[in-house]
Protein backbone atom coordinates (compact mmCIF):
# COMPACT_ATOMS: atom_id res chain seq x y z
CA UNK A 1 0.00 0.00 0.00
CA UNK A 2 2.46 2.67 -1.09
CA UNK A 3 -0.62 4.69 -2.06
CA UNK A 4 -1.02 5.64 1.60
CA UNK A 5 2.46 7.24 1.55
CA UNK A 6 1.64 8.89 -1.79
CA UNK A 7 -1.66 10.23 -0.45
CA UNK A 8 0.10 11.76 2.58
CA UNK A 9 2.42 13.49 0.12
CA UNK A 10 -0.54 14.69 -2.02
CA UNK A 11 -2.36 16.17 0.99
CA UNK A 12 0.88 17.82 2.18
CA UNK A 13 1.46 19.39 -1.26
CA UNK A 14 -2.14 20.66 -1.35
CA UNK A 15 -2.12 22.09 2.17
CA UNK A 16 1.26 23.77 1.63
CA UNK A 17 0.09 25.46 -1.55
CA UNK A 18 -3.23 26.47 0.02
CA UNK A 19 -1.47 28.77 2.52
CA UNK A 20 -4.01 28.54 5.32
CA UNK A 21 -7.02 28.59 2.99
CA UNK A 22 -9.48 25.73 2.65
CA UNK A 23 -8.98 23.31 -0.22
CA UNK A 24 -12.22 22.54 -2.06
CA UNK A 25 -10.89 20.31 -4.81
CA UNK A 26 -7.70 18.52 -5.76
CA UNK A 27 -7.03 17.36 -9.30
CA UNK A 28 -4.44 14.63 -9.84
CA UNK A 29 -2.91 13.25 -13.00
CA UNK A 30 -2.06 9.56 -12.65
CA UNK A 31 -0.51 7.75 -15.60
CA UNK A 32 -1.21 4.11 -16.26
CA UNK A 33 2.54 3.43 -16.06
CA UNK A 34 2.99 5.31 -12.79
CA UNK A 35 2.66 2.26 -10.53
CA UNK A 36 0.00 4.03 -8.44
CA UNK A 37 -3.59 2.88 -8.19
CA UNK A 38 -6.15 5.71 -8.47
CA UNK A 39 -8.70 3.62 -6.58
CA UNK A 40 -6.34 3.14 -3.65
CA UNK A 41 -5.41 6.84 -3.57
CA UNK A 42 -9.09 7.81 -3.64
CA UNK A 43 -9.70 5.32 -0.83
CA UNK A 44 -6.94 6.85 1.32
CA UNK A 45 -7.65 10.48 0.50
CA UNK A 46 -10.65 11.18 2.74
CA UNK A 47 -8.98 9.61 5.74
CA UNK A 48 -5.62 11.30 5.21
CA UNK A 49 -7.24 14.70 4.57
CA UNK A 50 -9.28 14.56 7.77
CA UNK A 51 -8.27 17.32 10.17
CA UNK A 52 -6.34 19.21 7.46
CA UNK A 53 -7.20 22.14 5.19
CA UNK A 54 -8.16 19.56 2.58
CA UNK A 55 -10.79 17.84 4.71
CA UNK A 56 -13.86 17.12 2.60
CA UNK A 57 -12.18 18.26 -0.62
CA UNK A 58 -13.38 16.78 -3.90
CA UNK A 59 -10.80 14.56 -5.58
CA UNK A 60 -10.64 14.40 -9.36
CA UNK A 61 -8.32 12.02 -11.10
CA UNK A 62 -7.26 12.34 -14.72
CA UNK A 63 -5.75 9.23 -16.27
CA UNK A 64 -3.00 9.34 -18.87
CA UNK A 65 -1.04 6.69 -20.73
CA UNK A 66 2.29 7.95 -19.42
CA UNK A 67 3.97 7.71 -16.02
CA UNK A 68 2.65 11.01 -14.68
CA UNK A 69 2.01 11.23 -10.98
CA UNK A 70 1.29 14.80 -10.02
CA UNK A 71 -0.99 17.26 -8.32
CA UNK A 72 -2.27 19.26 -11.24
CA UNK A 73 -4.60 21.89 -9.81
CA UNK A 74 -6.20 22.94 -6.56
CA UNK A 75 -9.46 24.73 -6.05
CA UNK A 76 -9.00 26.82 -2.93
CA UNK A 77 -11.02 29.38 -1.06
CA UNK A 78 -10.60 32.84 -2.49
CA UNK A 79 -8.91 35.40 -0.29
CA UNK A 80 -11.33 38.01 0.93
CA UNK B 1 -6.09 14.94 -25.60
CA UNK B 2 -4.89 17.97 -23.72
CA UNK B 3 -1.45 19.06 -24.87
CA UNK B 4 -0.50 20.62 -21.55
CA UNK B 5 -0.85 17.78 -19.09
CA UNK B 6 -1.54 14.87 -21.45
CA UNK B 7 -4.88 14.09 -19.88
CA UNK B 8 -7.72 12.93 -22.07
CA UNK B 9 -10.98 14.75 -22.52
CA UNK B 10 -12.57 12.11 -20.36
CA UNK B 11 -11.73 11.82 -16.73
CA UNK B 12 -12.46 9.53 -13.91
CA UNK B 13 -13.75 10.58 -10.52
CA UNK B 14 -12.69 9.08 -7.25
CA UNK B 15 -15.91 7.11 -7.11
CA UNK B 16 -15.18 5.57 -10.50
CA UNK B 17 -17.62 7.62 -12.56
CA UNK B 18 -16.27 8.96 -15.81
CA UNK B 19 -17.44 11.91 -17.82
CA UNK B 20 -16.00 14.38 -20.22
CA UNK B 21 -16.02 18.12 -20.15
CA UNK B 22 -13.68 20.78 -21.44
CA UNK B 23 -11.09 22.08 -19.02
CA UNK B 24 -8.69 24.98 -19.05
CA UNK B 25 -5.25 25.67 -17.71
CA UNK B 26 -5.31 29.37 -16.90
CA UNK B 27 -5.70 30.62 -13.37
CA UNK B 28 -9.41 31.08 -13.72
CA UNK B 29 -11.94 31.95 -11.09
CA UNK B 30 -14.96 29.86 -10.42
CA UNK B 31 -18.09 31.75 -9.56
CA UNK B 32 -21.58 30.67 -8.73
CA UNK B 33 -20.54 28.38 -5.88
CA UNK B 34 -21.65 29.03 -2.34
CA UNK B 35 -18.11 30.17 -1.68
CA UNK B 36 -15.76 31.85 -4.11
CA UNK B 37 -12.84 29.64 -5.02
CA UNK B 38 -9.66 30.10 -7.01
CA UNK B 39 -8.15 27.51 -9.28
CA UNK B 40 -4.44 27.17 -8.68
CA UNK B 41 -2.25 25.47 -11.24
CA UNK B 42 0.35 23.39 -9.38
CA UNK B 43 1.78 20.70 -11.68
CA UNK B 44 3.72 19.35 -8.69
CA UNK B 45 5.08 15.84 -8.96
CA UNK B 46 3.93 13.77 -6.01
CA UNK B 47 7.39 12.27 -5.55
CA UNK B 48 9.20 15.62 -5.90
CA UNK B 49 10.26 15.72 -2.24
CA UNK B 50 11.58 12.15 -2.22
CA UNK B 51 13.43 12.74 -5.49
CA UNK B 52 15.06 15.91 -4.15
CA UNK B 53 16.26 14.02 -1.07
CA UNK B 54 17.46 11.16 -3.29
CA UNK B 55 19.47 13.65 -5.35
CA UNK B 56 21.07 14.85 -2.12
CA UNK B 57 21.98 11.26 -1.19
CA UNK B 58 23.36 10.69 -4.70
CA UNK B 59 25.61 13.75 -4.42
CA UNK B 60 26.71 12.62 -0.95
CA UNK B 61 27.71 9.21 -2.35
CA UNK B 62 29.42 10.70 -5.40
CA UNK B 63 31.54 13.08 -3.32
CA UNK B 64 32.84 10.12 -1.32
CA UNK B 65 33.22 7.81 -4.35
CA UNK B 66 30.85 5.40 -2.64
CA UNK B 67 29.04 2.78 -4.71
CA UNK B 68 25.44 2.61 -3.46
CA UNK B 69 23.17 -0.18 -4.64
CA UNK B 70 19.46 -0.65 -3.99
CA UNK B 71 18.75 -4.39 -3.65
CA UNK B 72 15.15 -5.41 -4.17
CA UNK B 73 13.23 -8.66 -4.36
CA UNK B 74 10.22 -10.43 -2.94
CA UNK B 75 10.64 -11.72 0.63
CA UNK B 76 12.79 -14.84 0.75
CA UNK B 77 14.58 -14.45 -2.61
CA UNK B 78 17.94 -14.52 -0.84
CA UNK B 79 19.04 -10.89 -0.51
CA UNK B 80 20.55 -11.35 2.95
CA UNK B 81 22.25 -14.66 2.09
CA UNK B 82 23.75 -13.03 -1.02
CA UNK B 83 25.04 -10.14 1.10
CA UNK B 84 26.51 -12.45 3.75
CA UNK B 85 28.54 -14.32 1.16
CA UNK B 86 29.53 -11.16 -0.71
CA UNK B 87 30.78 -9.54 2.51
CA UNK B 88 32.86 -12.62 3.40
CA UNK B 89 34.29 -13.10 -0.12
CA UNK B 90 35.20 -9.45 -0.69
CA UNK B 91 36.82 -8.91 2.70
CA UNK B 92 39.98 -6.88 2.07
CA UNK B 93 38.88 -5.78 -1.41
CA UNK B 94 36.34 -3.12 -0.40
CA UNK B 95 34.60 -2.01 2.77
CA UNK B 96 30.94 -2.91 2.57
CA UNK B 97 28.31 -1.30 4.77
CA UNK B 98 24.66 -2.29 4.80
CA UNK B 99 21.41 -0.43 5.34
CA UNK B 100 18.91 -3.11 6.18
CA UNK B 101 15.25 -2.29 5.55
CA UNK B 102 12.56 -4.40 7.16
CA UNK B 103 9.18 -3.67 8.66
CA UNK B 104 10.28 -5.08 12.03
CA UNK B 105 13.07 -6.89 13.93
CA UNK B 106 16.84 -6.73 13.58
CA UNK B 107 17.18 -10.37 12.48
CA UNK B 108 18.72 -9.56 9.09
CA UNK B 109 20.93 -6.88 10.62
CA UNK B 110 22.26 -9.46 13.09
CA UNK B 111 23.15 -11.83 10.22
CA UNK B 112 25.02 -9.09 8.34
CA UNK B 113 26.90 -8.09 11.49
CA UNK B 114 27.88 -11.72 12.05
CA UNK B 115 29.24 -11.79 8.49
CA UNK B 116 31.52 -8.93 9.48
CA UNK B 117 30.01 -5.76 8.03
CA UNK B 118 28.73 -2.64 9.76
CA UNK B 119 24.98 -2.46 9.45
CA UNK B 120 22.15 -0.10 10.35
CA UNK B 121 18.72 -1.62 10.62
CA UNK B 122 16.02 0.70 9.26
CA UNK B 123 12.62 -0.47 10.44
CA UNK B 124 9.85 0.99 8.32
CA UNK B 125 7.03 0.02 10.71
CA UNK B 126 3.97 -0.25 8.49
CA UNK B 127 5.90 1.05 5.46
CA UNK B 128 6.37 -1.35 2.58
CA UNK B 129 9.46 0.30 1.09
CA UNK B 130 12.41 2.52 1.93
CA UNK B 131 12.30 6.23 1.10
CA UNK B 132 15.18 8.63 0.51
CA UNK B 133 14.90 10.33 3.92
CA UNK B 134 15.14 6.97 5.72
CA UNK B 135 18.36 6.26 3.80
CA UNK B 136 19.67 9.70 4.74
CA UNK B 137 19.01 9.01 8.43
CA UNK B 138 20.54 5.53 8.11
CA UNK B 139 23.69 6.97 6.53
CA UNK B 140 24.14 9.43 9.39
CA UNK B 141 24.36 6.40 11.66
CA UNK B 142 26.30 4.06 9.36
CA UNK B 143 28.92 6.72 8.42
CA UNK B 144 30.37 4.68 5.54
CA UNK B 145 34.00 5.51 4.68
CA UNK B 146 35.02 6.99 1.33
CA UNK B 147 35.43 4.51 -1.56
CA UNK B 148 33.28 1.90 0.17
CA UNK B 149 30.19 0.05 -1.01
CA UNK B 150 26.79 0.72 0.59
CA UNK B 151 24.28 -2.04 0.03
CA UNK B 152 20.73 -0.88 0.69
CA UNK B 153 18.60 -3.95 1.28
CA UNK B 154 15.09 -2.77 0.57
CA UNK B 155 11.92 -4.20 2.13
CA UNK B 156 11.01 -7.51 0.50
CA UNK B 157 8.38 -6.43 -2.01
CA UNK B 158 8.29 -6.36 -5.81
CA UNK B 159 5.90 -3.41 -6.06
CA UNK B 160 6.52 -0.11 -4.25
CA UNK B 161 10.32 -0.08 -3.79
CA UNK B 162 10.56 0.42 -7.58
CA UNK B 163 8.91 3.84 -7.29
CA UNK B 164 11.17 5.44 -4.71
CA UNK B 165 14.57 6.70 -5.75
CA UNK B 166 16.99 6.43 -2.82
CA UNK B 167 20.00 8.03 -4.52
CA UNK B 168 21.57 4.69 -5.46
CA UNK B 169 23.83 4.23 -8.48
CA UNK B 170 21.86 1.18 -9.60
CA UNK B 171 18.87 -0.90 -8.65
CA UNK B 172 19.46 -4.65 -8.50
CA UNK B 173 16.50 -7.02 -8.55
CA UNK B 174 16.94 -10.54 -7.22
CA UNK B 175 14.64 -13.29 -8.45
CA UNK B 176 15.07 -16.83 -7.09
CA UNK B 177 14.44 -19.92 -9.20
CA UNK B 178 11.72 -20.97 -6.73
CA UNK B 179 9.61 -18.03 -7.87
CA UNK B 180 7.61 -17.96 -11.09
CA UNK B 181 9.06 -17.26 -14.52
CA UNK B 182 6.28 -14.75 -15.08
CA UNK B 183 7.41 -12.35 -12.32
CA UNK B 184 8.92 -9.76 -14.75
CA UNK B 185 5.62 -9.59 -16.63
CA UNK B 186 3.57 -9.43 -13.41
CA UNK B 187 5.75 -6.75 -11.82
CA UNK B 188 7.00 -4.77 -14.84
CA UNK B 189 7.84 -1.58 -12.88
CA UNK B 190 10.41 -3.38 -10.76
CA UNK B 191 12.14 -5.02 -13.71
CA UNK B 192 11.97 -1.83 -15.77
CA UNK B 193 13.65 0.15 -12.99
CA UNK B 194 16.48 -2.34 -12.38
CA UNK B 195 19.88 -2.25 -14.10
CA UNK B 196 20.74 -5.81 -13.10
CA UNK B 197 18.69 -8.93 -12.44
CA UNK B 198 20.31 -11.64 -10.33
CA UNK B 199 18.72 -15.06 -10.70
CA UNK B 200 19.45 -16.62 -7.31
CA UNK B 201 19.35 -20.10 -5.72
CA UNK B 202 20.75 -21.65 -8.90
CA UNK B 203 21.62 -24.79 -6.89
CA UNK B 204 17.87 -25.50 -6.63
CA UNK B 205 17.32 -25.36 -10.39
CA UNK B 206 17.27 -29.17 -10.89
CA UNK B 207 14.39 -29.43 -8.42
CA UNK B 208 12.04 -26.81 -9.77
CA UNK B 209 10.32 -25.96 -13.01
CA UNK B 210 12.03 -22.74 -13.92
CA UNK B 211 13.16 -21.93 -17.45
CA UNK B 212 16.06 -19.47 -17.12
CA UNK B 213 15.92 -18.48 -20.81
CA UNK B 214 12.21 -17.70 -20.55
CA UNK B 215 12.58 -15.53 -17.47
CA UNK B 216 15.42 -13.58 -19.12
CA UNK B 217 13.25 -13.08 -22.21
CA UNK B 218 10.39 -11.86 -20.00
CA UNK B 219 12.68 -9.39 -18.20
CA UNK B 220 14.09 -8.07 -21.50
CA UNK B 221 10.56 -7.66 -22.79
CA UNK B 222 9.92 -4.98 -20.14
CA UNK B 223 13.55 -3.75 -20.00
CA UNK B 224 15.72 -4.53 -23.05
CA UNK B 225 18.80 -3.04 -21.34
CA UNK B 226 18.71 -5.14 -18.15
CA UNK B 227 21.88 -7.13 -17.37
CA UNK B 228 21.38 -10.67 -16.04
CA UNK B 229 23.58 -12.91 -13.90
CA UNK B 230 22.76 -16.35 -12.47
CA UNK B 231 24.25 -17.43 -9.16
CA UNK B 232 24.01 -19.46 -6.00
CA UNK B 233 25.21 -17.83 -2.78
CA UNK B 234 25.14 -21.31 -1.21
CA UNK B 235 27.47 -23.14 -3.62
CA UNK B 236 29.29 -20.05 -4.90
CA UNK B 237 28.41 -20.77 -8.52
CA UNK B 238 28.25 -17.57 -10.57
CA UNK B 239 29.46 -15.37 -7.69
CA UNK B 240 32.63 -14.36 -9.58
CA UNK B 241 30.55 -12.71 -12.32
CA UNK B 242 28.66 -10.76 -9.63
CA UNK B 243 31.97 -9.62 -8.12
CA UNK B 244 33.22 -8.59 -11.59
CA UNK B 245 30.05 -6.53 -12.02
CA UNK B 246 30.59 -4.95 -8.60
CA UNK B 247 34.23 -4.10 -9.43
CA UNK B 248 33.19 -2.42 -12.68
CA UNK B 249 30.52 -0.46 -10.82
CA UNK B 250 32.78 0.72 -8.01
CA UNK B 251 35.40 1.81 -10.53
CA UNK B 252 32.69 3.69 -12.42
CA UNK B 253 31.34 5.21 -9.19
CA UNK B 254 34.86 6.52 -8.44
CA UNK B 255 35.20 8.04 -11.90
CA UNK B 256 31.70 9.54 -11.81
CA UNK B 257 32.79 11.76 -8.93
CA UNK B 258 35.07 13.67 -11.30
CA UNK B 259 33.00 13.50 -14.46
Amino acid sequence: MHELALTHEIVAIACNAAQQRRVHAVTLVIGRLSCASPEAIAFCFDVVARGTLAEGARLEIHRTDGDHLMVKTLEIEETA
Amino acid sequence: MCGHCGCGETHEHADGTRHSHPHHHDHGHHHGHDHATTLVELQTRVLAKNDALAARNRAWFAGREILALNLMSSPGAGKTTLLERTIRDLRGARDIGVLEGDQATSLDGDRIRAAGAPVVQVNTGTGCHLEADMVMRGLSELRPPARSVVMIENVGNLVCPAMFDLGERAKVVILSVTEGEDKPRKYPHMFRAASLMLISKLDLLPHVEFDVARVIAAAREVNPAIAVLCLSARTGEGMDQWYDWLRREWTAAGEAAFA
